[in-house]
């Protein structure tokens, strides 16, 4: 283990790795919650559109990516609230045409210019001093913005249109929850992969989702899952030899698994819906009926 | 004169494919328990939306407290409980005790970390409402007459002057119901919260409400519940 430290390269990749282990469910808790699960992967296409249409004039690749990804997170946001009922397919079709367009995008670049699988594996073994900085400030504002934002967020994640009737800005927080996942992956991209972000947005927020009882509960146990997997995939990968991101996905996938038994055990020792212990209902014997 | 703390001037609202209602006139005084009855479809709840401004209207003015909806901005004033609240989402990992301490949000506050004073405010709901021993529970596990008691002391526990309740009785069992509006009629009375509720129940409605009023796109009649109930017993709901 120690071993497995001592060189610089592997620090950054396990620093890189913890972080996005922990902003990654943090962000995820209120997309998944909210229903929105692969709009980590939609605006990973979009991303991708990003870097091929940088890689076509010339423009720096994480900034392209980043300015696709707001606009397709802005415009993502602006159609699901105005077109809630066909949120899921606005979706798939803001997916389609990221993916379209990063099609037409690289089948006119004839040079070149970047690399498809770091983009879409990413490179956590290659992650230099800057990418490491961009993404500890990326945690840095995530963290803070949730920190500062916890309980409007949970209210609107819960229960949007109550939470507009109490006057809250519901527009804005949504504007900047989805301008937070934009970055989210169009920062990530490069250090662990469009597919590895969308997945650690998703899967241990899905394994926390199996034994949480409460929404403070839902979003510690995954970062607490979102740390295990990465501490897990990174050491497999590192001693098996195996790239970082699939083993990461695969530990995570394994989690999920073992938090459904948990979360079914669990389950199997609770009374029945409805069942109400409150001494009322206990000293006359009876149930709440449902 | 009464005091009227809700009125509804010239309203109209159209979905796209004509008036649900048009020219809309209303006032509420303080105090008082209107339950709000009509057929399904004759624009009650979209009545109540646009009370609640979950939804602008077409046309016409909402004014709480003399001022109109665009420039009011005391919303712990009001308190809302939605239809269905819990419709999608059984499996949402919410504890009974977030959901009441949501309640306590307020629009200029938003960073506002929750002192003694919320506690105690979220304590006294709990209680008031028979919820301490469910606390930690999901909320997706409780009955729907244990829910909608956590809605509504989400809605009661910053000290609302005005309840707006879309079919709190909905999906609820008879003993639930009666226990439910026994709940409200003594907010109302006792804490003198003006109360806008939807209703389909409109014996228990009769006996904990004031006063009535029947929509059927526009507002077929407004006056005593007594009086509404004995029309509806004759004749079913108003017509015009």
């Amino acid at each position: 283990m120690l071993e497995m430290l001592e060189m610089e390269f592997m620090q950054r990749a396990w620093l890189a790795g913890l972080i996005m282990a922990v902003i990654c469910p943090l962000i995820g808790s209120f997309l998944v919650l909210r229903r929105q699960s692969l709009i980590g992967d939609g605006l990973g296409h979009i991303a991708f559109a990003g870097v091929a249409a940088g890689a076509l004039w010339g423009a720096s690749p994480v900034l392209s990516a980043a300015a696709a990804t707001i606009v397709g997170a802005l415009a993502i946001e602006k159609v699901r609230t105005k077109l809630s009922d066909a949120a899921d397919m606005v979706l798939a079709i803001f997916f389609y045409s990221g993916m379209g367009l990063a099609v037409i995008f690289t089948g006119l670049n004839k040079d070149g210019g970047f690399n498809l699988g770091s983009i879409l594996f990413g490179s956590l073994m290659m992650v230099s001093s800057k990418d490491l900085l961009i993404v500890a400030a990326l945690g840095f504002c995530t963290v803070l913005f949730v920190v500062l934002f916890y309980r409007p967020l949970q209210y609107l994640t819960f229960d949007e249109k109550s939470a507009k009737v109490a006057g809250l800005p519901v527009e804005r927080l949504n504007l900047l929850l989805a301008l937070l996942t934009a970055l989210t992956v169009a920062l990530s991209m490069r250090i662990v992969g469009l597919l590895l972000v969308s997945a650690m947005m998703v899967i241990p927020v899905a394994c926390a989702l199996q034994t949480a009882r409460s929404f403070r509960g839902t979003i510690m146990q995954s970062m607490l899952y979102g740390l295990v997997t990465v501490f897990f995939g990174l050491t497999i990968s590192y001693y098996v030899n195996l790239a970082p991101g699939g083993t990461i996905v695969l530990t995570g996938t394994m989690f999920f698994l073992l938090s459904c038994l948990a979360g079914s055990k669990r389950k199997a020792k609770q009374p029945a819906p409805g069942h109400c212990h409150c001494h009322i209902c206990e000293e006359e014997g009876q149930e709440h009926a449902s | 004169m009464e005091n009227n703390i809700i009125m509804v001037r010239g309203l109209g609202f159209d979905y796209g494919d004509g008036w649900v209602f048009h020219k809309l006139n209303l006032d509420i005084a303080e105090g008082d328990f209107v339950a709000v009855i009509g057929a399904n479809g004759a624009g009650k709840s979209t009545l109540l939306k646009m009370l609640a401004h979950a939804m602008p209207p077409t046309v016409g003015e909402i004014y709480y407290y003399g001022k109109p909806l665009e420039q009011f901005r005391e919303w712990q004033k009001i308190g809302y409980v939605a239809q269905n609240p819990m419709k999608m989402q059984r499996e949402f990992p919410i504890s009974v005790e977030e959901v009441v301490a949501l309640g306590l949000l307020q629009p200029g506050k938003l960073w506002h970390r929750y002192g003694h004073s919320e506690k105690r405010a979220v304590e006294k709901a709990l209680l008031d409402f028979q919820l301490t021993s469910l606390r930690q529970r999901k909320i997706g596990e409780l009955s729907g007459g244990q829910q909608q008691r956590v809605f509504l002391a989400r809605a009661m526990v910053h000290s609302p002057k005005i309840l707006l309740l879309d079919e709190p009785a909905t999906g609820i069992d008879t003993a639930s119901k009666v226990a439910l509006y026994a709940m409200l009629k003594q907010i109302n009375r006792e804490q003198n919260v003006t109360i806008v509720m939807i209703s389909h129940d409109l014996e228990l409605a009769a006996d904990a409400a004031k006063s009535a009023l029947c929509i059927d796109h526009g507002i077929c009649f407004r006056g005593d519940v007594h009086e509404a109930l004995q029309h509806h017993h004759k004749h079913g709901y108003f017509y015009r």
